[in-house]
């Protein structure tokens, strides 16, 4: 009971933002692309989810996979039975590509969630604080900036996924099966991407901190740790929920582009996998680069262009 | 000023220990280099692998190991590959040029295209050209790289049978015999991939950026005392818009002599970043440090130089 009385006031503020809120998703709705994108990324989200229930054929480390090659349909292009053709291994690459949803979205998720974590984290403490703690966590971030990324998780991921033993590994307690290889490439782009965020992030609290509002809450003796909470992140949310999207849409395309160098999971067949897979076959299979590479293109199109609707919908400034 | 650029190069220096720091305990981790190439040869005696060791100092313990290294790259000595021993020097020498000369190209191109159409992009917003021209570039960072490479290569080289796929020069049939043409045959397919995704990038720079500048006050006034449109757009209002796009410029320049891995990987050209690629595949490390500490000083002083550029085209910055 006093816990609901104690809620009242936060309750009215909540209320408020809602509106906010609100305010955004009106300004989204007019934007057609934003829509669009919408619309996309929830039709992938759909297929990652419930796409194993209506692909033609089981996913990979399944021997059922490899259907049309005992059947001996390789390499058979585009038909009826075949939508998307079969690949120079012998799978149906409509399966594939289906089954390839979810792996991408564990990337793009997973990547994002981390790299928006350690922004969050650092990005904070260097604006927040200031000073010496500032210089230390900037020059930190500035390596990570120079760092030539890509070149770079080509070494880790090719260091880290020698040493795999095995291709799953169970997470306890909710028993689902997660791939290994993928996961450390998802863990090494992320460790890779969180510098340009954390700067962002530090730059919006710069500009925060000085505003009145929070000088006032200072004045009122509220602590550091309710002022980040509760006044300056909130703040900035907009902000980072426009560049997550666009993060997601970003670690899509690296993942692909280190599977199909070969440093990929081989256990997974990513959409990047099934390029790398039929690069050597190119010349007669050209169905299976063309297909999963529009699959990554569509996705990472929906990504960026509901990215670029959020951003619309959420920056006060080009507000009319 | 001069005491600027000290300053600067001074704050590179810590930035650049620590990547080649971090490089070289992550190469010490990877695991033994005699070990992998010992793979594959396991009658090896001991004598040998001992000898091969001494021969490339692997037998000291890491500090001292990564001492000597230092000294030997200060002296402009990247030692030499682990697979024949060539000099490092020799091999970045070698495909230094072919990089570069497709790097610049694209660069220039890219720069030079993308300015009047993100200008007019911006003037005619929501027009019917501006939603081509964003789409269009949409789509161009929502591509993978290597896939557009592909689908070029399948299109104007294995099915019309047009342009080389692959390499810088020679080739099954040299163009007309002229090995002129033949080169600029052999480079229209890899600059098209670069130009057009760094056109798509450098595009929604200008449009966004540009479309900021012209909504402020000092362009209304200039309008308001009658200057001519195209002096307003030109002189006053892309002098403010450029500036994101001389930072990616810069990033671009530090980023090139890196090569594009990806494009060069996908058309076998005979550059850094296709080098990079396989020296990493092989855990070649003294050629992946000698490109690493390449990149990360060459992105260091581009960094560098364009905070200078910064100065002549913004007057209201000051270098402290």
């Amino acid at each position: 009971m006093s816990l609901e009385q104690k809620k009242t006031p936060e309750g009215q503020h909540k209320r408020r933002s809602a509106s906010q809120w609100a305010v955004a998703w009106r300004r989204f709705k007019r934007n057609k692309a934003g829509v669009a994108g919408l619309i996309i990324v929830i039709f992938i989200v759909f297929l990652g989810i419930f796409g194993s229930f209506f692909a033609p054929y089981p996913a990979r480390p399944d021997p059922g996979a490899y259907e049309p090659f005992y059947r001996g349909d390789v390499r058979v292009p585009p038909c009826e039975k075949y939508p998307f053709g079969t690949s120079a291994i012998g799978t149906d690459i409509l399966s594939d590509i289906i089954h390839g949803t979810k792996y991408s979205l564990y990337v793009g998720v997973v990547v994002t969630a981390i790299t928006m974590l350690i922004a969050i984290v650092v990005g904070s403490i260097a604006g927040f604080y200031g000073g010496w703690v500032d210089n230390v966590l900037m020059r930190i971030t500035e390596i990570f900036l120079v760092f030539p990324s890509l070149l770079f998780i080509l070494v880790f991921v090719r260091i880290f996924t020698i040493t795999v033993g095995e291709p799953f590994w169970t997470v306890p307690l909710i028993g689902i099966k997660i791939p290994a290889g993928l996961t450390i490439v998802t863990l090494i782009l992320a460790i890779f991407n969180w510098a340009s965020n954390a700067r962002m992030i530090r730059g919006e609290f710069l500009r925060i901190r000085e505003l009145e509002f929070v000088e006032a809450e200072k004045a009122l003796g509220a602590s550091n740790t309710r002022i980040i909470f509760r006044h300056i992140l909130p703040n900035i949310l907009p902000s980072i929920i426009v560049v997550s999207s666009l993060t997601i849409a970003y670690a899509i395309l690296v993942e692909a582009a280190v599977s199909f160098l070969g440093f990929g999971d081989p256990n997974t067949a990513t959409w990047g996998q099934i390029l790398q897979e039929n690069y050597s076959d190119m010349r007669t299979v050209w169905w299976a680069e063309v297909f999963p590479g529009l699959a990554i293109l569509i996705t990472v199109f929906g990504f960026n262009l509901l990215g670029d609707g959020l951003s619309d919908a959420l920056n006060p400034r080009l507000r009319d | 000023m001069l005491k600027y650029v000290v300053r600067r190069l001074l704050y590179m220096i810590p930035v650049a220990l620590g990547i080649s720091i971090i490089s070289f305990i992550t190469m010490y981790a990877a695991g033994d280099p005699i070990n992998i190439i010992r793979l594959g040869r396991p009658t090896v005696d001991q004598a040998t692998i001992d000898a091969l060791k001494e021969y490339y100092g692997l037998d000291k313990p890491l500090h001292i190991q990564y001492l000597t290294w230092l000294t030997n790259v200060l002296q402009l000595n990247f030692g030499k590959s682990l697979y024949g021993g060539i000099p490092v020097n020799l091999i970045i020498g070698n495909w230094i040029w072919e990089t570069a000369k497709l790097q610049i190209i694209s660069i220039l191109i890219a720069f030079i295209i993308s300015i009047p159409i993100g200008v007019h992009s911006a003037r005619k917003q929501y027009s019917a050209q501006d939603v081509v021209v964003t789409s269009v570039s949409l789509f161009g960072v929502s591509m993978p790289t290597f896939w557009l490479g592909l689908i070029l290569i399948i299109i104007f080289s294995y099915t019309l049978g047009w342009l080389p796929s692959e390499g810088a020069r020679g080739g099954i049939k040299i163009w007309w015999g002229n090995p002129v043409l033949d080169e600029i045959a052999h480079l229209i397919l890899p600059t098209t991939v670069l130009v057009y995704v760094m056109l798509a990038q450098n595009i929604r720079l200008i449009r966004a950026n540009m479309l900021e500048v012209l909504r402020s006050d000092y362009i209304f006034a200039a309008r308001a005392s009658g200057i001519s449109e195209r002096k307003i757009i030109y002189k006053y209002a892309l002098r403010n818009a450029i500036s994101p796009t001389i930072t990616f410029l810069g990033i671009s320049l530090g980023g090139m002599i890196a090569g594009a891995p990806m494009t060069e990987y996908v058309f076998n050209w005979p550059g850094l970043g296709r080098r990079y690629v396989d020296a990493t595949m092989r855990l070649d490390f003294p050629i992946v440090m000698g490109i690493t500490m390449i990149i990360t000083v060459m992105t260091l002083i581009a960094n560098l130089i364009v905070d200078i550029i910064y100065v002549y085209i913004d007057p209201r910055i000051r270098l402290r």
